[in-house]
């Protein structure tokens, strides 16, 4: 404990910080609404009249993004749960049965041949799911998504010309969105089991718990921990990638929204001014949220250090 | 109770280990010693088949257990073990580590699960601790904890691996002791451990390996002070100091 005098200091100084802060902080504002409204001349009448328009968009980009984000969580824990596993070719798993088989005595043939093609199996069909789980995430990661939508959105419109172009648009918006997330989760959620020390797992096998007994009740409520922030991050930039989808331009999200009513009100300032803002307005409490919420599932020696006291 | 015959186990190029055979009777603790590398801790994971091995059987109350036909983990849940690092369970608290296993393998019921889990922990002497996490107990209090953990699946036999090694040596009497009470209280125990003192006062017979094999068995007095082989005589003088 400090000595009282510190503390009153300490929290003297806080009182200065505060302050301090929100001057410059309505300061800044008030120099940007000068330059904003009254030396450029911003339209404050036609923001004031046409928000709900872009708040409605808002909620299209959202939809399209929570849609796309919570199907690519799947694809991206089994995809990273497969990758995070060791996985052997066919041609080791076959030498290694060999010398196996080798050095097997004549009591061990009570191990039949008939599970031995099922075991080759099994390890060929895992390699190759491992395989070409690592080829999505190089494929997804490496081009740019700009493109990937571009090129969902021909092969929707090639597949399915009849659709409504709304329809098609908002396919290929989630489908393409979804098919990204879910390979950049996949190497946050690797990360994460990857994380959880093996040691935990052998302890969980060691006890009993099966393979998945031990992801369910051991690894995943750490991992989850782990990985909380980056999955956050990844829903704030699938948020912001989700603009991109202007090049679809079937669909009134936000930024689309807002390029259709600079073009046609000639209100050019107004329109990216209200687009970045509802922007900010629905990333910066996303951090804010979940900052939160890592502090209120925080485990003493997990992820960031708590302070060591007991909660006893 | 617990018998391993001719096992063989490779690494890769390494053969870790070479026709190793060892019997256990109901209540008996056996120590393991040997140099590292010698394949001790092989040999544990292959008796509750952490590790499959290559070759050999694994009997378990007269049962063969290594049988493609049978789950490990049904042969884990009846033997249990406690690891070098302890393992605790990082997100869950003692008392919480110590009823996963009763209320998610063997499906008891949370309540009756806790009243054990408890009773589990006052044997340990951590009865206080039951609400904290492991990253706020210190090395011993962990492994006790990782031992009652082990006791809650009411196990036929205990393997301990290096139990003490990872442990400042202030707290290393406490854990002893707890393993010596529940080999008085008739435990099969087989404790891999170069805490001389615990071989000498608790364990019948000790085991000596080196390099795969197993190359002088007998008791806590054969094995300090009149070792047969050269290996062994060389290992234990260095333990001995």
């Amino acid at each position: 404990m400090a000595p009282i005098s510190q503390e009153r200091s300490r929290s003297r100084w806080r009182i200065l910080d505060v302050v301090a802060a929100a001057v410059v902080t309505i300061g800044a504002i008030a120099y940007l609404a000068d330059v904003l409204a009254l030396r450029w001349g911003l339209n404050v009448a036609y923001i004031s009249a046409s928000y709900p328009g872009y708040l409605k968009a808002a909620w299209i980009s959202v939809y399209v993004t929570t849609i796309s984000y919570v199907l690519g969580m799947g694809i991206g824990f089994a995809l990273g749960w497969v990758r995070s596993t060791q996985a052997r070719p066919l041609v080791k798993v076959l030498a290694a049965r060999r010398s196996e088989a080798a050095s097997a005595t004549a009591a061990d043939g009570g191990r039949s041949d008939r599970l031995f093609l099922g075991t080759l199996m099994l390890y060929g069909f895992k390699y190759y799911v491992h395989r070409a789980a690592d080829a999505y995430v190089a494929i997804i990661r490496g081009t740019p998504l700009l493109v990937q939508i571009v090129f969902v959105w021909s092969a929707v419109i090639v597949y399915f010309p009849r659709l409504d172009p709304l329809l098609q648009g908002l396919l290929s918006g989630i489908i393409a969105l979804t098919a990204n997330t879910g390979g950049y989760q996949s190497e946050i959620f690797r990360a994460g089991i990857h994380t959880v020390h093996s040691g935990q797992v052998e302890a969980a096998r060691a006890m009993g718990l099966s393979r998945w007994g031990a992801m369910r009740y051991v690894v995943l409520p750490q991992a989850i921990r782990l990985v909380i922030p980056p999955l956050t991050n990844e829903y704030i930039g699938l948020l912001k990638a989700s603009s991109l989808l202007i090049a679809v331009g079937s669909i009134a999200e936000l930024t689309t929204y807002g390029r259709f009513e600079a073009f046609h009100t000639a209100h050019v300032f107004e329109a990216f001014a209200l687009v970045s803002g509802i922007y900010l307005l629905i990333t910066v409490p996303a951090s804010k949220l979940i900052e939160w919420v890592e502090r209120r599932f925080r485990v003493p020696g997990l992820g960031i250090q708590a302070p060591r006291t007991a909660r006893v | 109770m617990i018998r391993v015959e001719d096992l063989e186990k490779h690494f890769g190029p390494l053969h870790v280990l070479r026709g190793i055979s060892l019997e256990v009777q109901k209540g008996e603790v056996l120590v393991i010693i040997g140099p590292s590398g010698s394949g001790k801790s092989t040999l544990l994971r292959c008796i509750n088949l952490l590790i499959e091995p290559d070759s050999g059987r694994v009997f378990l109350d007269g049962v063969q257990v290594n049988r493609r036909d049978i789950r490990p983990e049904w042969v884990r849940q009846q033997v249990g073990m406690v690891f070098q690092s302890f393992n605790l369970f990082a997100h869950l608290t003692a008392l919480e580590n110590v009823t996963l296993g009763p209320i998610r393998v063997l499906g008891n019921d949370p309540k009756v699960a806790e009243a054990e889990g408890r009773k589990l922990l006052a044997r340990v002497g951590l009865a206080d601790k039951w609400n904290v996490y492991p990253a706020q107990l210190s090395g011993g209090q962990q492994q006790r904890v990782a031992i009652a953990r082990a006791l809650a699946m009411n196990p036929k036999a205990m393997l301990f691996d290096e139990p003490t090694s990872a442990l400042d040596p202030e707290y290393i009497r406490e854990v002893l002791d707890v393993m010596a009470a529940l080999a008085r209280d008739g435990m099969t125990m087989i404790v891999v451990t170069h805490e001389m003192g615990f071989a000498g006062t608790v364990a019948k017979r000790i085991l000596f390996m080196d390099a795969g094999r197993i190359i002088e068995e007998g008791s806590p007095e054969e094995i300090f002070q009149h070792p047969q082989q050269e290996r062994t005589r060389t290992f234990v003088g260095k333990i001995l100091r």
